[in-house]
């Protein structure tokens, strides 16, 4: 009986060595929480209620605010961009989803990829479009009858364009969950269709429906990019907070416009786990999925709405190719790469394309290793309840975090004399580690999907063969969770590619970002040189998506035989 | 142990059973391989675990029985500690493992839904364990090769999990968790998740190999069958105690509460009053009874099983009732009676072979005389215990 005595060996010697494993590591992952998230946004907290010399002042900032109209007025101005956006998107997306789910309509799959084209551009593309399409020498500037893009109109239209694939991606989930049973069921109790909508369909996708219009409205009223290019004088609260900032370089108001940006976030991120948790016990592990039957005015009507939309986002992205290849809008339209050059254009040209793929490969890389592990300590271990529950909690709550409201926070905190962490700011460390932070949500949540698809008891069984945690992580919940951790990384990636609100306040002059140089030749008027760095960055997260697409495809052929279900 | 194994000749695991299943118990040597002292378990104000006791011997294959929520679960599992207890003792081998991580316990375990890893061939399954042993890559091969061969799935080591059936993931992960020669085999209802044949089928195998490797063996079950076809001695749980600890046949014959009685076979259970240390009293009828300690006038429960209600032909024997056919469930290879008691407001269900019936004349509304054996009528308290 040797294992026997190396058991007992193990148990004088190295008592419960795993448990002081895994809790090292639960405590590395606590760390990183409070330092790249928690610890800022209580550096932030304080600053708004301090003056400029540091001390305590109460709540004299906010008192200053909201008896500044030109700032309180931002509130209202936020709130009705993010409903209007709420509204139209939800619909759009709802009618163009029900197509994708609940008609025969063709082309399906070739408006999915369509559809998906807005997340992989930073959404300044979009805003750079609607300049050249609606601007003061815009092609189709009569549409708009006198009004004025540079405003309300142009934040709204910019806004539905990058959030509606989000919002599709939402509905076409909440659809395929359907009981194609219910419907049997209707039928057969002769319903009519009319009222098997009312009374199967939309309670079935109610809690779909909620949490869309939720993530919807936090998009829009947090966003930057959009309002930062095409708002005109119109303010909005993300934007403001960047004006007094890099503006006014008053922090304190700063700080004061992030802690009221952050409370609607924080609102709705409540409403939307709470709905969440409805939505997950809803679902019956025996429903039959619906599969809908041709029906042809249904299926082409379905189709030309779907394929107006698609159109829109190809006008939309074809603009900004357009812009970028031509000389001079609307005086020499002979092609020409030169915006491709940015010549002398310095820290904003190549350089920072190739900062913005450093970064990016490094938060896929590291960010997938470090979200996915902790989500499996956090899922698989059963000591350290408590400490679980917290790290759990910390990895939620960066999704209720405006990415302007994270990166003021990260100045507050890393730039701080008396903080040793700051030798990073500045660096592109500060940059992975916020983008990383910024996105761990969803990634969390992906992998505790994943995760809880497994068998419950691979760690008891490792445990049981005298085979260490870690080997059993490597060698079984890894590989059997590749596509997930696939779909992470490339998240991460887009992501970290694309977003422009967080990271504007922590570059240095070395590591000047892509999206960010989109910002600043767009300011010093480099309209065609910006519209090129936009679809530099859409190309560049295609490329990254379609690699990414293969290796799903090449990992889930080699492993078909063991993945049959 | 493992030379026990490796001596075994036979690929086929049915060869055995015919020769070792069902043999009484002579070889069990006495040593004891867990000893379990005051065991409880709460979640929070629901307590799983009440105190347990229990000692199992060194090649005994125990079940634990009983219905779902009874606490068998976290019994297993507190002693392979994977939910550790939250008081009391367990002892392996004279070394007390009340504390141990689960990797430090000597155990191997099969679940019901196996948690064979997906994503490994049948072979590096088995390994699985094994690769930590310091072992060479040709002693793992052998010992795969000698394990597979065991569990009659030789030629299939590159296989996944993915591609066999229910019963072949099982034997695999049977395998897999004897490969490194536990002390202790630990089985969480393994059948449970199989249909009704390959069950049947299974219990038989299991059994077998466990008498062949001489393991101690716990399993869990809800299964009155497979505890009282396959264990040595059953423990019968509700509620987180036990309630009886016995031999399949002490357990089935000799139930020692009202719960037993009802949860293990079939029992009719009629209300009566104590009347003398031998006999109670149904209405104004005396019934002789096996002898109990329960005062007179107590009111009680008569228990008796169907199969032990005896039909006869018309009054001569004593304890005898009148009673009318009211429903009759054809069962396969018996019927069973549900019988209206003349004399008071009580029903009995008898099973009949038959040629019982056929003698008898059985149909609905028949007048039938039922005589209820002293030796089989037993008494319990009505308040369950």
């Amino acid at each position: 009986m040797t294992t026997l005595t190396t058991a007992r060996m193990t148990g004088l010697f190295g008592f419960n060595q795993e448990a002081w494993i895994k809790l090292g590591l639960m405590l590395l992952a606590l760390a990183l929480m409070l330092i790249g998230l928690v610890f800022p946004l209580y550096t932030l907290l304080l600053k708004s209620v301090q003056n400029s010399a540091g001390e305590f002042i109460g709540l004299a900032n906010y008192r200053h605010y909201f008896s500044t109209p030109s700032l309180v007025n931002s509130i209202a101005n936020s709130f009705f961009i993010a409903i209007m956006t709420m509204c139209l998107v939800v619909v759009l997306a709802f009618f163009c989803a029900y197509g994708i789910t609940r008609t025969c309509m063709p082309g399906k799959k070739v408006f999915k990829v369509l559809t998906l084209l807005p997340i992989l551009a930073p959404s300044l593309l979009p805003a750079i479009s609607l300049v050249y399409i609606f601007g003061n020498q815009g092609y189709l500037k009569g549409l708009l009858g006198g009004e004025s893009v540079y405003g309300p109109i142009g934040i709204v239209i910019g806004m539905c364009f990058w959030i509606f694939p989000h919002a599709l991606m939402i509905l076409v989930t909440a659809l395929s969950n359907s009981d194609a049973r219910l419907y049997e069921a209707a039928r057969s109790l002769k319903t009519p269709a009319w009222r098997t909508f009312l009374t199967v369909t939309l309670p079935g996708i109610r809690y779909g429906l909620m949490s869309c219009a939720f993530v919807v409205f936090t998009l829009a009223i947090t966003d930057f990019g959009v309002p930062k290019i095409i708002g005109g004088q119109y303010n909005l609260l993300a934007t403001d907070i960047y004006k007094q900032v890099v503006g006014q370089q008053n922090f304190q108001m700063g700080a004061v416009v992030s802690m009221i940006l952050l409370l609607p976030a924080v609102l709705t991120f409540i409403a939307d786990r709470w709905v969440q948790r409805k939505q997950t016990s809803q679902l019956s592990a025996r429903a039959v999925p619906y599969q809908p039957s041709p029906s042809p005015v249904r299926d082409w009507v379905f189709a030309v709405l779907c394929f107006s939309v698609a159109g829109i986002i190809l006008l939309m992205i074809g603009t900004a190719v357009y812009a970028s290849l031509i000389q001079f809008w609307p005086y020499n339209l002979t092609y020409t790469l030169r915006h491709y050059q940015f010549d002398g254009l310095g820290g904003s040209g190549w350089e920072s394309w190739f900062n913005s793929l450093k970064m990016a490969s490094g938060v896929a890389v590291i960010g997938t290793l470090v979200i996915f592990t902790v989500a499996w300590m956090v899922e698989k271990t059963k000591e350290f309840s408590l400490l679980r529950q917290w790290v759990h909690l910390f990895a939620i709550l960066p999704m209720a975090v405006p990415g302007m409201v994270l990166g003021l926070a990260y100045i507050f905190f890393f730039n701080h004399p008396n903080n040793p962490l700051n030798i990073l700011y500045g660096t592109l460390a500060i940059l992975i580690l916020n983008t990383l932070v910024h996105f761990y949500t969803v990634c969390h949540l992906t992998s505790m999907t994943a995760l809880k698809q497994l068998d419950p008891e691979f760690e008891a069984v490792g445990a049981s063969l005298k085979v260490p945690f870690w080997r059993t992580y490597l060698r079984v919940t890894l590989p059997t969770s590749l596509p997930a951790v696939l779909d992470i990384s490339v998240y991460l990636f887009v992501n970290a590619m694309t977003t422009v609100s967080a990271v504007i306040f922590l570059y240095g002059p070395d590591t000047r970002l892509a999206s960010v140089a989109v910002l600043h030749l767009d300011e010093a008027g480099y309209f065609a040189s910006a519209a090129a760095m936009s679809v530099l960055i859409l190309l560049t997260s295609i490329v990254v998506k379609i690699l990414h697409a293969m290796c799903t495809h090449l990992i889930l052929k080699r492993s078909q035989i063991w993945r049959q279900r | 142990m493992g030379d026990v194994m490796r001596t075994i000749q036979q690929p086929s695991l049915a060869a055995l059973v015919g020769q070792t299943a069902f043999m009484p118990d002579s070889d069990i040597s006495e040593s004891i391989c867990l000893e379990i002292e005051g065991l409880s378990k709460s979640f929070g104000t629901f307590v799983a675990l009440n105190s347990i006791d229990l000692t199992i011997n060194e090649g005994e294959f125990v079940c634990f029985l009983g219905p779902s929520g009874c606490g068998k679960t976290t019994l297993l599992r507190a002693i392979a500690g994977l939910e550790p207890q939250s008081s009391g003792r367990i002892v392996q081998m004279g070394k007390e493992i009340s504390h141990l991580p689960p990797q430090h316990r000597d155990f191997g375990i099969v679940f019901q839904s196996y948690a064979l890893f997906p994503n490994l061939t049948l072979a590096d399954n088995i390994a699985y364990g094994l690769r930590n042993q310091r072992h060479t890559r040709k002693a793992i091969q052998a010992r795969v090769q000698e394990l597979m061969s065991l569990i009659g799935l030789e030629g299939s080591e590159k296989k996944y999990p993915a591609q066999l059936s229910g019963g072949q993931q099982q034997r695999v992960a049977l395998a897999r968790a004897l490969a490194t020669e536990p002390g202790l085999l630990l089985l969480d209802e393994p059948l449970s998740a199989l249909d009704a044949q390959v069950r049947v089928h299974l219990r038989q195998q299991i059994k077998a190999l466990q008498k062949t490797l001489g393991v101690t063996t716990v399993m869990v079950t809800h299964d009155q069958e497979e505890a009282l076809t396959m264990a040595d001695r059953i423990v019968v749980m509700n509620h987180g105690v036990i309630e009886q600890v016995g031999t399949p046949e002490e357990v089935y014959r000799h139930p020692k509460s009202a719960f037993v009685a009802q949860f293990v076979g079939n029992m009719n259970f009629l209300s009566a009053e104590v009347c003398s240390p031998t006999a109670v009293m149904i209405g104004a009828q005396r019934y002789t009874t096996q002898p109990h300690a329960l005062e007179n006038k107590r009111p009680v429960h008569l228990a008796i099983r169907p199969e032990e209600v005896v039909l006869t032909s018309s009054g001569q024997a004593e304890s005898q009732l009148e009673a009318r056919v009211i429903h009759i469930e054809y069962l396969g290879a018996f019927l069973r009676l549900t019988c209206d008691v003349t004399s008071a407001d009580i029903q009995l269900r008898v099973d009949i072979q038959h040629a019982d019936a056929v003698q008898h004349q059985i149909q609905l509304g028949k007048d039938v005389h039922l005589a209820l054996p002293a030796a089989s009528c037993r008494v319990f308290r009505q308040d369950g215990n």
